[in-house]
């Protein structure tokens, strides 16, 4: 084995901790999809090294489905921004607060 | 493989009969809208029914599997599909049971409410999806099936709150709803990942063996592991509407369509549990001390946490609240307050089966009279009335039935004996008591207290203000009309009927330990 699993753990440590970063600094809608999508994939850098630590395919095959998952999410999200869009002409997310906590 | 169904052998997949009502019924949704697409025509009592038929349907075929035995210890005991990816229990029919009457009183309801407007198959068909995601989580016995039916009830619920798309509210709370969604998937997954690599398996029980095979090697990672599931906590906080993921609730409520939020905040919650029941029970027994000896991850501790802060913070917010759905939408977080206890108070030496059993009951008996209460919240935003509970004033003497029914939801939700709510909360409390839980206990009371005075002023608005007449009521949409009566008789009937129900709940809830 080439490298150390533990490095992996880091990796995706630090992939996820970058788009929790920017979900929660970021303001467009667009760059906030990409954010998720970052938090996602640290979770396929874990599923596909430990596939390959443990030596069976499970961990793989979810990483596949995650992916398959997360193009799902977005094409409902764009759908969402769409409307956004038309209805406070941007994609700001703080702009969209009527409501109130 | 064959089993056994009352008298009757049939293949092993009959027992998912009532998710494939759900599918069926959603894509015979899809074929209605092919053959006659125009909206405002005869299509649209067509879908309604439809949409009705098949919920009932998935209702009417789990109720009669939780009798004749199926799944269950007396009967065919638990059935296993697709090498163990999914299993029909118990406890998962209990829940289809659940999911299936919301979401007939939903579709009955929805028929007045969606009037005049365009897309109602695609309304219907995502209901329907979304009821199918929320069965097989109920079934789901692997992390992976678990992710994947917990993504297929979220993704048509983003898009049914935002579904009146020229209403900037509901837009609104469609796009917070979808952003706090995709980031507690993407924790879950993350989560997932992390018990993957401590356990390098994905089925619960074999994570369970797994673990306590590595823990006796000593090669067990308890810090990636903790880390795992306490993201796993957090991640299904997000589908029960539990802090910290319940800022969405209020929000995604108060702007989507009444019948939305009253599918959302009824079924999907149910859903959420059901999984974490599941999950926890048979993939973490042993990690959380249930099998006695200490626990290397507590998270029965942050269950406890998780269930007092869940409480409090959901009735003391929806205490300061100025409109009706609002105030409904922060009860709903209190409600997943009370039955995180099903986890919480799963001490050592206490009675397991009673304690998540109660939570059951709890959910069964919510669903009723929490989607009331948001479809007599429908009815009123039929009628043009406010959101505010000054708006509500003087509404008994212009529809007294459905104000009625209303005050049966609302001393129900409170706890008071008019409603099966009543006893669910007892055993919520009996649980806590025999668990020796004294904070949870404490809490339940103080917040059934609390949740009494800002449930009491809509029904003092109903019944006891003098209108200022700026509200008439015209019409009596009979659908609409229909779903509320059918919740507040089911409400009532509850109260009676809960001796007879409960020994299922019990029994599902005992075999899982």
């Amino acid at each position: 084995m080439a490298v150390v699993t533990e490095y992996y753990l880091l990796l995706s440590a630090a992939v996820f901790c970058i788009g929790l970063y920017g979900i929660l600094t970021r303001e467009s809608a667009l760059l906030f999809l990409m954010s998720v999508e970052l938090m996602l994939n640290a979770a396929n850098i874990n599923f596909v090294a430990f596939s390959f630590y443990w030596g069976n395919l499970t961990g793989q095959v979810f990483s596949l489905f995650t992916m398959a998952l997360a193009a799902a999410e977005v094409a409902v999200g764009i759908g969402i921004i769409l409307v956004l869009y038309r209805n406070f002409e941007g994609i700001d997310v703080t702009e969209a607060a009527t409501m109130r906590w | 493989m064959v089993i056994d169904v009352a008298g009757v052998s049939a293949p092993d997949w009959v027992a998912l009969a009532p998710t494939f009502a759900f599918v069926a019924a959603a894509m015979l949704t899809f074929l209605v809208d092919t053959v006659e697409p125009r909206p405002g025509t005869s299509s649209n009592a067509a879908l309604a029914a439809t949409a009705v038929v098949g919920s009932l349907v998935a209702f009417l075929v789990a109720g009669y599997f939780l009798v004749a035995g199926v799944g269950q210890p007396r009967g065919t005991g638990a059935v296993s599909l697709f090498q163990d990816q999914l299993v029909v229990d118990g406890m998962s029919l209990f829940f289809v049971v659940i999911v299936g009457s919301v979401t007939a009183l939903v579709s009955l309801a929805s028929f007045d409410y969606l009037e005049g407007q365009t897309y109602q198959a695609e309304y219907y068909g995502l209901v329907l999806l979304a009821a199918t995601g929320m069965s097989l989580m109920a079934s789901a016995n692997s992390l992976a099936t678990a992710f994947v039916s917990l993504e297929l009830s979220s993704l048509p619920s983003y898009a049914l709150v935002a579904y009146l798309k020229r209403n900037r509210g509901s837009v609104e709370a469609g796009l917070k709803y979808f952003l706090v969604g995709a980031v507690s998937s993407s924790v879950l997954a993350y989560g997932i990942s992390l018990v993957y690599a401590a356990s390098g398996r994905m089925k619960f029980d074999a994570v369970a063996s797994t673990l306590s095979t590595l823990a006796a090697d000593g090669e067990f990672f308890p810090g990636i592991l903790g880390i795992g599931v306490v993201m796993i906590l957090l991640g299904l906080a997000f589908k029960t509407a539990s802090v910290p993921f319940h800022f969405w609730a209020p929000e995604a409520y108060e702007g989507a369509p009444a019948p939305v939020s009253a599918f959302l905040s009824s079924a999907s919650k149910a859903a959420g549990f059901v999984l974490a029941f599941r999950l926890f029970l048979t993939a973490f027994p042993e990690v959380g001390g249930l099998a006695g000896g200490d626990p290397a991850v507590d998270w029965v501790v942050a269950a406890q946490v998780l269930a007092v802060v869940t409480m409090t913070v959901g009735n003391f917010a929806a205490a300061t609240q100025e409109k009706v759905k609002r105030m409904l939408a922060y009860s709903s977080v209190g409600h997943a307050g009370y039955v995180l206890i099903g986890l919480a108070a799963l001490t050592q030496g206490t009675d397991h089966g009673l304690v998540l059993g109660a939570s059951m009951m709890h959910l069964l008996v919510y669903g009723f009279m929490n989607t009331g209460a948001f479809l007599f919240v429908a009815l009123a935003e039929h009628w043009g009335v406010g959101r505010t509970f000054q708006d509500f004033n003087g509404l008994s003497t212009q529809a007294p039935l459905a104000c009625a029914a209303m005050t049966v939801f609302l001393f129900s939700l409170a706890g008071l004996p008019v409603g099966g709510g009543f006893l669910s909360k007892f055993y919520l409390l009996l649980a806590t008591a025999n668990a020796g839980t004294w904070l949870l206990a404490g809490a339940l009371i103080v917040n059934s207290a609390l949740s009494l005075f800002y449930y009491s002023r809509v029904v003092k608005a109903m019944w006891f203000e003098e209108a200022d007449g700026t509200v008439e009521v015209e019409s009596y949409p009979t659908s609409l009309y229909a779903a509320v009566v059918i919740a507040a008789v089911a409400t009532v009937l509850l109260l009676p009927a809960f001796g007879l129900l409960s020994p299922s709940a019990f029994d599902a809830a005992t075999v899982l330990f």
